[in-house]
């Protein structure tokens, strides 16, 4: 077994991962749902969203409760997200057995600042004192970051990237940078985020950017379907363990998949549209493609950013037509999102985890609520039934509002 | 691995709008903390803030300023100039690297909203969706988002390569500025700007930092540096300021905190260009990790001879 990629450089596996989606707490409860194409999106229940024009989401449901958090940790677990990082770090890091390494373990995150909850808001109101120190440090965009540093004893380097709905994705690729150069033995990455909550449904309602299908909520997320009418606002974590691949056969680690390439580019379009070829995407695409070193013909399965807005999904095809040239069209394509609703600053990481799981079981997860392709999203679609069929190697796509967007090129286990 | 030169340098601070000024400000000692009305009523209402952000000559459009929170005007104030005469051709392959700092505060856009939503001493969902959201803006998460100042970078300048912004206080500047300096070497880029970018000066903010603890009086700033590999810059006739490796040789610079205020993300990019611009005889480093944090320290050298 080649310990170095075709770059001579170490090659980086996952050892460990661990999820907490709208479909429920634990990788394999997630990934059975999303190949069973369920929608796991539903009525709010948080909050009664009676008079808001948006009143579906993709929750997570009731979380367990957790304990055994170090103290100086605790009030980064107190809400919402603290408890989604908790689990799913928690997760990883069990189907992973890495012992604490120290500073030869780091952690870098996907996340974005955590809006205050409507209790603390409705407090602030009624008390007019500012946020306390413990509620400040939670809203932190690092909160998740030190939080499962924390947990996993990773005093090596921590770092938090805020790049929207492509924060997850940029996680991941830094920790493969971090495990390639030799400056860590593993990297603890992924995304986290919370948006069901009244003032985002409220914000981006009013941007137009969610379906308001109220009446058929599980309906509502259709990427790439002609009838499509915008995202649904989702919640959720995803944590990868990556390791050299040297590292995890030293230590009889069980590998799930591996990571073969990054890519990232910015759009340099619009602050909330995708340039309408494409050429963002397609950039990230080939420059991931590059960095896995293989031919785009080589890949079995692109997991789509595929949010559901008009835009993205027709920007997003011209993206992997530019990149993958006449292996567009016939490449299998899904958007996991048409169950999940998205994730954010999650989506990217949960997302390369479904990659690397439709590589490890061969099975392509389809896009629920594909009634009626738009022409103008012309690609290999997997409508509402998941397909039984090896997967060499999955590409997944992030792209986040302001223009970031980023690829990773996963496979199954070396 | 290729050597990382600096051929370029953009600053927006309190104490100078370019480069030459604020060297000038910090061998004078001339600190710009003074009092802001908006923090009359903190213990301590002195800012260093920057009286007006020279923007506007880099907006495409000048109507995308109202989506612009400060912290995203210091990042293009500063960008642009780092950026210079940059050909436009390579930008494909520009990376784009910034630190920023928290959430950037909504400049009490959305106070109208929530005052309207609340009732009886408490948040209704009911008139959030309704009066409540007659009065939100509907723009404000594009505002303030952590990511908008490398968005309005990339948009305004043409910057298509390679990107990242990192979230956090001083260390996340650090990271920014570290990762392209990683991303040149390793050959991923031939050229990067990168910097930081933050504003603590509004109320919000200022509060928060005295709830957190933090000493000093808050500040604001942009610092952005273009960075080449020293080949490639010398290919293309470019002058060459300086070389940044990742380590720590040479004496340890200090931030420059009692002048403009803490600046968070922007501090350990505004303390590399003060170096660079005023002259670098002998190595020196920078090292603005977070606390609790492990991050490698920035090395400066003065160029090689031509």
């Amino acid at each position: 077994m080649d310990l170095f990629d075709g770059y001579g450089r170490p090659r980086v596996v996952v050892t460990g991962i661990g999820l907490v989606t709208p479909h429920g707490v634990g990788v394999e409860q997630a990934w059975s749902e999303v190949v069973a194409g369920r929608s796991a999106i539903r009525g709010i229940t948080r909050f009664d969203p009676a008079g808001f024009p948006v009143r579906f989401g993709a929750q997570v449901p009731d979380l367990p409760a957790i304990s055994d958090i170090p103290a100086e940790v605790a009030p980064l677990a107190a809400d919402l997200k603290g408890r989604l990082s908790v689990l799913a770090v928690r997760e990883a890091l069990q189907m992973s057995g890495l012992p604490a390494l120290g500073p030869r373990a780091g952690v870098c995150i996907g996340s974005e600042a955590a809006r205050p909850s409507l209790a603390d808001v409705a407090h602030r109101l009624a008390s007019q004192l500012p946020p306390g120190a413990d509620e400040l440090a939670r809203m932190r965009p690092d909160a998740p970051t030190r939080l499962m540093a924390a947990l996993a004893g990773a005093t090596g380097p921590r770092s938090t990237v805020s790049t929207a709905c492509t924060s997850g994705s940029q996680a991941v690729g830094e920790g493969v940078l971090r495990l390639r150069r030799g400056e860590v033995d593993a990297m603890i990455v992924g995304g986290v985020d919370v948006l069901v909550d009244p003032i985002m449904v409220t914000g981006f309602s009013l941007l137009g950017a969610l379906s308001t299908r109220n009446d058929d909520p599980a309906g509502a997320s259709r990427p790439f379907d002609a009838d499509r009418d915008g995202f649904v606002l989702g919640e959720g974590a995803g944590v990868l363990v990556l390791e050299t691949l040297a590292a995890a056969r030293a230590r009889g680690a069980s590998i799930v998949g591996e990571i073969l390439g990054y890519g990232c580019s910015c759009n340099a379009y619009r602050i909330t549209d995708s340039p309408p070829d494409g050429r963002g995407a397609a950039q990230s695409m080939s420059a991931a493609l590059a960095d896995a070193g293989i031919a785009p013909e080589a890949v079995d399965y692109i997991n789509a950013h595929g949010t559901s807005t008009m835009m993205n999904d027709a920007s997003e095809t011209r993206g992997i037509h530019r990149a993958l040239g006449s292996h567009g069209a016939s490449v299998r394509v899904s958007s996991t999102k048409s169950m999940t609703g998205h994730l954010v600053a999650a989506c990217g990481a949960v997302e390369a985890i479904y990659s690397v799981l439709a590589c490890r079981d061969g099975v392509v997860p389809p896009t629920a609520n594909l009634h009626r392709p738009d022409p103008e999203c012309d690609l290999h679609h997997v409508p509402f039934d998941a397909v039984q069929t090896p997967v060499r190697h999955a590409m997944t796509n992030a792209f986040g509002f302001g223009g970031s967007n980023g690829t990773l090129v996963v496979a199954g286990r070396p | 691995m290729r050597a990382v030169a600096v051929t370029g340098l953009g600053v927006v601070c309190p104490i100078g709008l370019t480069p030459e000024a604020v060297v000038a400000a910090v061998q004078g000692g001339e600190s710009a903390l003074e009092p802001v009305a908006a923090l009359q009523h903190l213990p301590d209402d002195r800012a260093g803030r920057v009286a007006k952000i020279p923007v506007r000559a880099w907006l495409k459009r000048r109507k995308d300023r109202k989506l612009m929170a400060r912290a995203s005007e210091l990042a293009l104030a500063a960008a642009g100039p780092a950026l210079g005469s940059f050909p436009e051709d390579d930008r494909v392959d520009l990376g784009l690297f910034l630190g920023v700092g928290r959430e950037p505060p909504d400049d009490g856009d959305s106070e109208a909203s929530l005052a309207a939503a609340a009732h009886d001493r408490r948040l209704d969902p009911a008139r959030l969706a309704g009066r409540g959201r007659d009065l939100y803006p509907p723009l404000l998460p594009l505002k303030t988002l952590p990511n908008m100042a490398l968005a309005h970078i990339s948009i305004n300048l043409g910057i298509l390569g390679e990107n990242g912004a990192w979230a956090g206080a001083s260390g996340a500047g650090q990271r920014a500025v570290v990762s392209g300096i990683r991303a040149i070497e390793e050959g991923r880029v031939d050229a990067a700007l990168v910097g930081g970018a933050d504003s603590l000066v509004d109320l919000g903010s200022a509060r928060d930092r005295l709830r957190l603890g933090h000493d000093g009086a808050p500040g604001e700033a942009g610092a952005m540096l273009r960075l080449e590999s020293l080949q490639a810059a010398q290919a293309r006739g470019a002058t060459v300021l300086a070389l940044l490796t990742v380590d720590a040789s040479g004496i340890a610079l200090e931030p420059m905190r009692h002048l403009v205020g803490d600046v968070g993300a922007a501090t350990v990019p505004l303390m590399l260009i003060t170096a660079i611009a005023g002259g670098i005889a002998a190595p020196v480093h920078v090292d603005g990790s977070d606390p609790g944090d492990v991050s490698a320290a920035i090395s400066v050298s003065p160029p090689p001879p031509c």
